[in-house]
């Protein structure tokens, strides 16, 4: 079996940090289910599970014909009153039979798409994280972005974000085996992961996925602030201007592996090893808040020192 | 070993008290009402063996015999309102006593729309998943957009195209699951307009069939309690509740099946709701709290709700 | 912001000085991005000179995106992808450029419908999230890009939305720029039909003048003393109808010089053009690089 999915990342569209009693309504897309909250280590709402259902062709890298039927699901989750991650995934299997059954047979099992003759995961994984172009087969993308859409149109944000940013696209694939996890940074907004877990599957990989493109898309959108600030080639008060938006929005965010399952710590911590996300995170907060310091030091200056 | 949890993180799904079968008597529309008690106690005289037909199919199917069957009834309130329930209740009872038949449970339709605050057909509308047509990879505009649900391709209709392109010929819409060949069937849930949202009669006959499952929750907790009743029935509709329980010895109000004896005049109705049906996602959780009370039973339900819901067309 | 190019005519060079604005706001550091509403002839790549959408994309554009065949519209970085060595390394500071360009052999939309609505709705709002200055290139005259446009930015009243109206300095051009903006089914009235507010919306629109030839400049020196006595006559006599027809001074937003660059070749005007190869006017970069800035100055959109 194999489980692929996508998460986009993005800044909530609102001026100020979305308290936890507007997270309800922003993330409440199914009537009658609850936003499920937690404020420990940080505060973190996510929404309901959704189901849109498919019935095309698999990604393939052989480009070999997989028809798959099934339901994907997808879910929303807001991180800090600022960061929106939709996610969807989806479990793939081998169909008991070669039609395609009635639509409630697939209702029953939620989350999952039986593949209709023969697939090998490793050609399915392959094809999936390669990026394909959209339009032939199974977008799980498509539906993630549409989800957060619906959350970045809901009533109560104000559309004015603080400073503009792009979403990033994580895909991953997990099976079962020897615990591991691989991450491949693509060129633009795109980022690959591998990830083999012991046991059962379960949401935990998918909670370790959305932590991984949520500290993944911080360390992206603050270097992009850092380089736009252009330290050291424009005037300072300039570069601080700059940066402010970052300090006040981002800084705090960065607790990776904060609602990993124990069994899924050493998956992060190895990539703590390599490449070192918190370690790279902490040498640009400490060029953030230098440059801060710097420009607070020179208006002090400035003030004893008047020309 | 040190655990933390918040309350608001987790998910507590409340389990329903199930019959074996919920069976429905019938069903007041105010142009029955308007044909009197004597149309009422000759529907009555034609269901009442139709009733002990599953009494007796239940009663071989569980051990002991100790077949839990509900009966109920629900009174059109929605399309069109008549007399008062004080007036009305009363009527139904006396012509069902008449022929032997105990009603144990009474609803209004509106209860589907929205019951002791929970809006019951939102609920079941947001948790339609459309049947994917073939070549479905995605996204694609949903019935919470367009108010209509089908079982199929629609005909394609040449619309917004770019100029220059000729017009598109016709083709026939496609039934998903077809064989050979399509019964296409596409079914209106809803209209908005000046004042809100009107459900369609087959969305709410929908949520009707769920609530009898026992199938619907909200926020984990079960959406309509029954209420005992007395004797005496208030004057205005609004202030009967949803589902009012007449007989004090009734068996739960949902079931693991239901059957519903209708006139054949419902029948395209039903079709509808079998087609609103095949495309509603249950909790998971929900669904599996009765296949676990179920094979406790040892009891074997159908995999497809569909298949939990029969009818007798008179 | 959404900022919307639109002109009553053909001609008047609005693609070529909106993707000349979205150009300085870059370099200015913003990040632009471009859309090609011009949906009868989607060229713009050419003006970017990104050879895979000189004609419009075929991988999947705004065309198609709109008709709802693709989940997103094709993207072009013009920093990389353009074949124009002075576009293709973003400088220091810049913003991002990106191009959505139309699709290859995309038409007009003969009439649009809510489910187009409903996209354009959504790629507006999701621009807005990643850039400062979303331009939308609109086709001439009363086309259905423009009611699109209007009926999407309708429903999307958090989101700052700017209207250009070019024009040429000519009697024709400014009776038929006022004509767009006030006449019969113009933009006030397309836009109350969908839902904006009339006097608000009026607000958003403010013109560009295109290929203005300056009677005092000294490129004109070789002039006969008629013909610049006619020139500066004739340009009072235009100055006056404009402001007559409330396309004047003060509903002006900025006008760019006469370039014969732009009259033969539609590009890009880049620091290289005016200081190497000097085959661009100072002027013309001055002109873009003012309405650059004016665009998100509040100070110049104030009511009118």
């Amino acid at each position: 079996m194999l489980i692929m999915g996508e998460v986009r990342t993005g800044l909530l569209q609102n001026s100020a940090e979305v308290p936890e009693s507007d997270l309800s309504s922003v993330l409440g897309l199914l009537a009658g289910e609850r936003v499920r909250i937690s404020r420990r280590p940080i505060l973190h709402a996510l929404s309901p599970d959704l189901l849109t259902g498919v019935d095309c062709l698999l990604p393939s890298a052989a480009q070999a014909k997989i028809r798959g039927v099934g339901t994907v699901v997808s879910r929303c989750s807001i991180t800090g009153g600022r960061v929106v991650q939709s996610s969807s995934y989806v479990r793939v299997t081998k169909a008991e039979t070669g039609h395609r059954l009635p639509w409630s047979h697939y209702l029953a099992r939620p989350g999952v798409i039986e593949v209709l003759g023969k697939a090998a995961a490793a050609d399915l994984a392959d094809g999936f994280l390669a990026f394909g172009l959209p339009g032939e087969h199974l977008d799980v993308g498509s539906i993630s972005d549409r989800l957060m859409d619906t959350v970045q149109a809901a009533e109560s944000l104000d559309r004015a974000s603080p400073f503009r940013s792009t979403q990033t696209r994580l895909r991953w694939v997990a099976a079962s085996g020897e615990p591991g996890v691989r991450f491949v940074l693509g060129e633009g907004v795109e980022r690959r992961v591998r990830i083999t877990y012991e046991g059962e599957f379960s949401t935990a990989v998918l909670d370790l996925c959305e932590d991984l493109a949520l500290h993944d898309w911080l360390l992206t959108t603050l270097l992009v602030i850092v380089e736009r600030a252009r330290i050291g080639a424009a005037p300072r008060a300039e570069v601080s201007a700059r940066l402010a938006p970052a300090v006040d929005a981002l800084l705090h965010l960065w607790m990776p592996g904060a609602r990993i399952h124990p069994s899924l710590a050493p998956l992060w911590e190895s990539l703590e090893l390599a490449p070192g996300f918190t370690r790279q995170w902490q040498s640009l907060v400490e060029r953030v808040r230098d440059q801060f310091a710097v420009n607070t030091l020179a208006l002090l200056l400035r003030e004893t020192n008047p020309v | 070993m040190t655990t933390f949890s918040e309350v608001t993180a987790e998910r507590q799904i409340k389990s329903a008290p199930l019959s074996h079968v919920s069976v429905e008597v019938g069903h007041l529309y105010l142009e029955d009402y308007q044909l009197g008690a004597d149309r009422l106690r000759e529907q009555f005289a034609l269901v009442t063996p139709w009733l002990e037909t599953v009494r007796r199919d239940w009663r071989a199917r569980v051990p002991g015999g100790r077949a839990r069957v509900s009966t109920c009834f629900l009174i059109d309130d929605c399309f069109g309102r008549f007399s008062t329930p004080a007036e009305v209740v009363p009527m139904i009872r006396k012509a069902a006593d008449d022929n032997g038949l105990t009603i144990d449970y009474l609803a209004r339709e509106s209860a589907c729309v929205s019951a002791d605050g929970v809006p019951l057909a939102k609920l079941v509308a947001d948790r339609l998943v459309p049947d994917p047509p073939p070549d479905t990879r995605g996204w694609r505009r949903s019935t919470s957009e367009t108010g209509w649900l089908a079982n199929g391709v629609r005909s394609p209709m040449p619309r917004s195209g770019q100029a220059m392109r000729g017009p598109l010929r016709w083709e026939p819409p496609s039934q998903n699951a077809k064989r050979g060949h399509s019964i296409f069937v596409d079914v209106e849930l809803w209209k908005d307009g000046p004042d809100g949202r009107v459900w369609s009669c087959p969305f709410l006959a929908s949520v009707w069939q769920l609530l009898r499952l026992g199938l619907l929750r909200n926020e984990g907790e079960l959406p309509v309690q029954p209420v005992s009743a007395g004797d005496a029935f208030p004057a205005d509709w609004d202030e009967l509740p949803p589902v009012v329980r007449l007989n004090p010895a009734a068996t739960p109000f949902s079931a693991y099946t239901t059957m519903s004896v209708l006139s054949t005049r419902f029948l395209q109705v039903e079709l509808a709701v079998r087609t609103i049906l095949s495309q509603v996602s249950v909790d998971p959780e929900v669904l599996g709290q009765v296949q676990e009370r179920s094979a406790d039973e040892r009891l074997r339900l159908a995999e497809q709700l569909v298949d939990r819901v029969s009818y007798v067309f008179l | 912001m959404l900022v919307f190019a639109i002109s009553d005519k053909g001609g008047t060079g609005r693609s070529v000085t909106s993707s000349n604005i979205v150009y300085r706001r870059a370099l200015q550091g913003q990040d632009v991005c471009y859309l090609d509403f011009d949906f009868g002839s989607p060229t713009v790549g050419a003006i970017f000179r990104v050879s895979g959408a000189a004609r419009g994309t075929l991988k999947g554009g705004l065309h198609r995106y709109l008709e709802g065949e693709i989940a997103e519209p094709t993207r072009i970085d013009v920093w990389v992808e353009s074949d124009r060595d002075a576009l293709r390394s973003k400088p220091p500071g810049a913003g991002q450029m990106v191009l959505f360009p139309g699709d290859e052999g995309g038409a007009e939309f003969p009439t649009f419908e809510g489910e187009m609505v409903e996209r354009c709705v959504r790629l507006f709002a999701k621009l807005q999230e990643q850039f400062d200055l979303v331009m939308v290139d609109l086709s001439a005259g009363r086309s259905h890009a423009a009611l699109l446009a209007l009926a999407a930015t309708a429903r999307l009243p958090k989101i700052p939305c700017r209207w250009l109206v070019f024009h040429r300095w000519t009697r024709q051009h400014i009776l038929a720029a006022d004509g767009l903006v006030t006449g019969t089914h113009g933009l006030l009235d397309a836009g109350e039909a969908h839902g904006h507010h009339r006097a608000l919306l009026a607000d958003r629109i403010r013109f560009v003048r295109t290929a203005v030839l300056d009677p005092g400049a000294a490129e004109l020196d070789g002039l006969r003393d008629t013909q610049k006595t006619w020139l500066s006559e004739f340009d009072r006599e235009l100055r006056e109808l404009a402001s007559r027809h409330g396309v004047g001074r003060t509903s002006m937003l900025g006008k760019v010089p006469l370039d014969p660059v732009l009259q033969w070749r539609e590009q890009l005007i880049t620091d290289e053009d005016v200081q190497g190869t000097m085959i661009a006017n100072v002027e013309t970069v001055v002109a873009f690089d003012e309405l650059a800035k004016k665009i998100v100055d509040d100070a110049a959109w104030e009511g009118l």
